[in-house]
């Protein structure tokens, strides 16, 4: 017998399917920009001029990375905390006021960017309506105040909807007195405490520099302090991107795979260790930054290190639930049970070979925070690389195969196409296996990320292989990603079209091999977490701060804003800096 | 908390694992040397580099035997100095600042990588042993044209590499009959004595000088051609000494009254070369040696 949330909570299954409509809209956006880009930047075919390429840029990671993955996460999170505590949140206006709030700041975000291709962007708060500043938005560049003030409408429905699943969790708290926290709400309520620590840094960042700098209320920033406080949120966020993956793998690929879960425990155990150790790594993100002492680069190191283990264990409780899923299916043999796993359903493949990527990504990202390595890869192509590995795979292959689990039981209608779907999952790898090895090899002697054009008076030393063959790979790739999108943007139109339909998922997750019952009540005490959370970051970050402000000022010293319109730029940056621009 | 054995044995093996990479690192601190960038530069802001002595004029300068110092300014879209030039077999320490907002400084193909961040001075020192021509790019997204923002750093043998600057004094016009004095002043910005030629051609007439000139100091060339040997007219000169260039013309009037011409004889005889004492007033152009 079938149990569907769209029959259980339909009010509820509406708001998700809401936020994966938003999700899935940037999605289709974010990939096309991405494809624009595979091509600009290999100048394989180029119809943007250079500049606008930045604008590309920005568009493609602000609406991949906040809007494509956040507002899945939202919706995922909404499903599991109503799902797994059986509750439904106390007020419906609370929960269509975050979605509200977030959808608006992604509007604000998204005119403030997309502005930035018109030949004459309108004055808008006093300033041309462009923002080609990048997702990372570092001063003193300066976009229009909108992008900021959307970031912070954005940012305050996030913490709306965190707050509403605390909400929620309280009110079942109070009516299950005792009882574990499921591990689906476990993970909700972990991940928020994490996003709120973590967060933040560029809310201060934004709320008490950038806004008032951007209306002119203060003269200058401090762009080392700005931008270490956008770090101090930044390798958090990249948690934020991934836990929606993990809370996948942990609760729905165990049962995908035909079997349970093997460790809540350890599942419990990983959440709070990235609820400690995910903030305080930040600066791993700046060893190239001077104004930062090495001391405080070398604790960084240490704490992102420790930050593998989490995922460590995660590979061992993953794999070894699949395992069992896969003897619970027949299969035998050391490794010959591989064999035994679903490997038709798009939903299990999707996710396994997300995780298969997350596994290879993992360890470059280990050479990312290995600090004097770091000097090898730092800016070059190698981090994107990374990215696309991780968020762009990990998580973004995981949501779309959990997509095909999860849609039909939010909508109530069969899923079209599972063998387009199987084909969609496989093209997406294949994709980034293409397009990562390019970006991982390219970087390795010294390729930049970030620029339109690549090309420049001397020739890198490729070593093996040559410039035009990674270039081909990369192109090639990235056209493999953008039809994978489109064809799983195809599948999710056509399953919600297809009304007259049951689906054939069940949406139970049985319960762990290892019960909550085996591990001691401390976990689930969050503020106990939280506080120890707290105490790392006032560690890690209380010295580098305030070693920031005081070299360089709160408001730095005499550093103009750099405002990024492209119309007429050239002349624009001559007349700011009075010298000529070659 | 009940954990599978096999488990126990995972969290072991990932624990001595994340311990290794630690160790690799810190041996790579501490073992190999390889610092971090970190705070130990002082900063400046990017309305003091102009009156900063540091960042004022942006070079390469020697500090010691094979050690030298290079000021980078970085602004949109350019870096400055622009080639840096350092000798093979030397540990050259850069610092990177930036004039308006966030760049890269980055030489592809060496682990020479930096952010240069308003404010803030990135110091870091690293060793070529090779010549070579290396391309420098600034690998942080800094405005509309930043694909454009490149630089070159060429890493000479160390017998070819000099900081010489030539500053030549030379009249513009002289009587026909007068003699024409012409005065190269060879500048030596390295800290040890330099061993060179200075080629001077005045019209037809070609000499050339060896010269010894001490660390951070100069010696001057004067070079005596008598006007009737040129003959009336406009006459081309060129003073050259490592890789530096002079040239300007000089017209000798044409008063036939004044003396007899005698026929321009060729040869080097007929130039008079002499070697004065160096004269420090003289080597204005002398770029901020301290």
């Amino acid at each position: 017998m079938t149990r569907l949330f769209v029959d259980e909570y339909p009010g509820q299954a509406r708001l998700v399917r809401a936020a994966f409509l938003n999700s899935f809209v940037a999605l289709a956006i974010g990939a096309t920009f991405g494809l624009i880009q595979a091509f600009h930047r290999t100048d394989i075919y180029r119809f943007l001029p250079s500049p606008d390429y930045y604008t590309v840029l920005t568009g493609h990671g602000v609406f991949l990375v906040i809007s494509f993955v956040i507002f899945f996460l939202v919706g995922l999170f909404h499903w599991a905390i109503t799902d797994s505590l059986g509750q439904r949140p106390s007020r419906a206006w609370l929960s269509w006021g975050w979605y509200g709030l977030m959808s608006l700041g992604t509007l604000i975000i998204a005119a403030s960017i997309l502005g930035g291709f018109m030949e004459e962007p309108p004055e808008v708060l006093g300033a041309p309506l462009s923002a080609d500043v990048l997702f990372t938005f570092y001063a003193p560049l300066q976009a229009n105040p909108l992008f900021y003030l959307g970031l912070i409408v954005f940012f305050a429905g996030t913490w709306l909807a965190g707050a509403d699943w605390f909400r929620t969790w309280l009110t079942w708290k109070g009516e299950h007195p005792g009882k574990r926290i499921p591990l689906p709400a476990f993970m909700v309520l972990t991940t928020m405490i994490m996003w709120y620590l973590g967060s933040i840094g560029v809310i201060v960042s934004l709320v008490a520099f950038l806004v008032p700098w951007s209306f002119e209320v203060i003269p200058g920033v401090n762009p080392l302090l700005t931008r270490t406080l956008f770090w101090f949120f930044g390798h958090m966020v990249v948690y934020f991107w991934v836990l929606p993956a993990y809370l996948l793998w942990y609760n729905v690929l165990p049962t995908l795979s035909g079997g349970r879960l093997f460790s809540d425990p350890l599942a419990r155990v990983v959440f709070i260790l990235f609820v400690l150790l995910s903030t305080p790594v930040g600066i791993h993100h700046q060893y190239m930054d001077p104004g930062i002492a090495e001391g405080f680069k070398f604790v960084a190191m240490t704490n992102t290190m420790f930050l593998l283990l989490p995922s460590l264990l995660t590979a061992f409780t993953v794999v070894a639930s699949m395992e069992h899923g896969a003897r619970q299916r027949g299969g035998a043999g050391t490794f010959g049970w591989i064999r035994a796993l679903p490997w038709k359903d798009p939903a299990f493949t999707g996710m396994a070979l997300a995780g298969a990527v997350f596994a290879f990504g993992g360890f470059t990202g280990i050479v990312n925070a290995g600090m004097n390595i770091n000097y090898l890869v730092h800016n070059t192509l190698w981090i994107p690389g990374h990215i696309h590995t991780q968020v762009g795979t990990a998580t973004a292959l995981s949501l779309m195969a959990g997509s095909y689990w999860l849609v039909p039981q939010l909508t109530g209608n069969r899923l079209v196409g599972r063998r387009i779907a199987l084909f969609q999952v496989v093209t997406w790898f294949l994709g980034i296996v293409f397009m990562t090895n390019a970006m991982y090899r390219s970087g390795l002697f010294g390729v930049p990320r970030r620029t339109a054009e690549p090309q420049y008076s001397f020739e890198y030393d490729v070593g093996i292989g040559s410039m035009g063959e990674l270039n081909a790979q990369i192109a090639l790739g990235g056209t493999l990603l953008f039809v994978a999108t489109v064809l799983f943007l195809g599948v999710m139109l056509l399953t919600v079209l297809n009304r007259d339909s049951e689906p054939l998922v069940d949406g139970t997750i049985p319960p762990a091999l290892s019960g909550p019952e085996d591990s001691p009540r401390i976990l689930d005490n969050l503020k106990l977490w939280a506080a120890i959370a707290i105490v790392l970051l006032v560690l890690a970050y209380a010295l580098p701060l305030a070693s920031v402000i005081q070299g360089g000022g709160l408001h730095g010293q005499d550093i103009r804003p750099y405002p990024v319109v492209l119309v007429d730029a050239v002349q624009h940056a001559g007349t700011i800096l009075g010298v000529p621009i070659h | 908390m009940r954990i599978h054995t096999y488990e126990k044995l995972w969290l072991a093996g990932s624990f001595v694992l994340i311990v290794g990479f630690i160790v690799t690192v810190t041996y790579g601190s501490v073992g190999l040397g390889i610092d971090m960038i970190g705070e130990e530069a002082d900063g400046v802001s990017p309305d003091e580099i102009s009156s900063d002595e540091r960042f004022s004029e942006p070079r390469v300068e020697q500090v010691g035997e094979n050690e030298y110092e290079v000021y980078v300014v970085a602004m949109t879209f350019i870096f400055q100095p622009d080639p840096i030039e350092v000798p093979a077999n030397s540990e050259v320490t850069f610092y990177v600042t930036s004039r308006d907002v966030i760049h890269g400084f980055e030489v592809p193909g060496t682990n020479i990588n930096s952010m240069a961040i308003p404010g803030q001075v990135a110091e870091l020192t690293v060793e070529f042993d090779e010549p070579g021509t290396y391309g420098v790019i600034c690998n942080e997204y800094c405005g509309p044209q930043h694909h454009t923002m490149e630089g070159s750093l060429v890493v000479t043998p160390e017998w070819e590499f000099s900081q010489t600057e030539l500053e030549v004094d030379a009249p513009e016009s002289v009587a026909q009959g007068d003699e024409i004095d012409l005065t190269a002043t060879v500048s030596n910005g390295l800290l040890e004595t330099h061993e060179s030629t200075v080629n001077v051609t005045i019209g037809s007439q070609t000499t050339e000088q060896s010269i010894t000139v001490d660390g951070e100091s100069s010696e001057n060339v004067s070079v005596t051609v008598d006007s009737d040997e040129l003959g009336p007219g406009e006459h081309d000169w060129t003073v050259s000494v490592d890789d530096q260039e002079e040239s300007g013309t000089i017209t000798v009037g044409n008063e036939t009254d004044t003396t007899e011409s005698v026929p321009a004889s060729v040869g080097t005889e007929t130039v008079s070369v002499t070697m004065n004492p160096a004269d420090p007033t003289r080597a204005s152009r002398g770029v901020g040696y301290p």
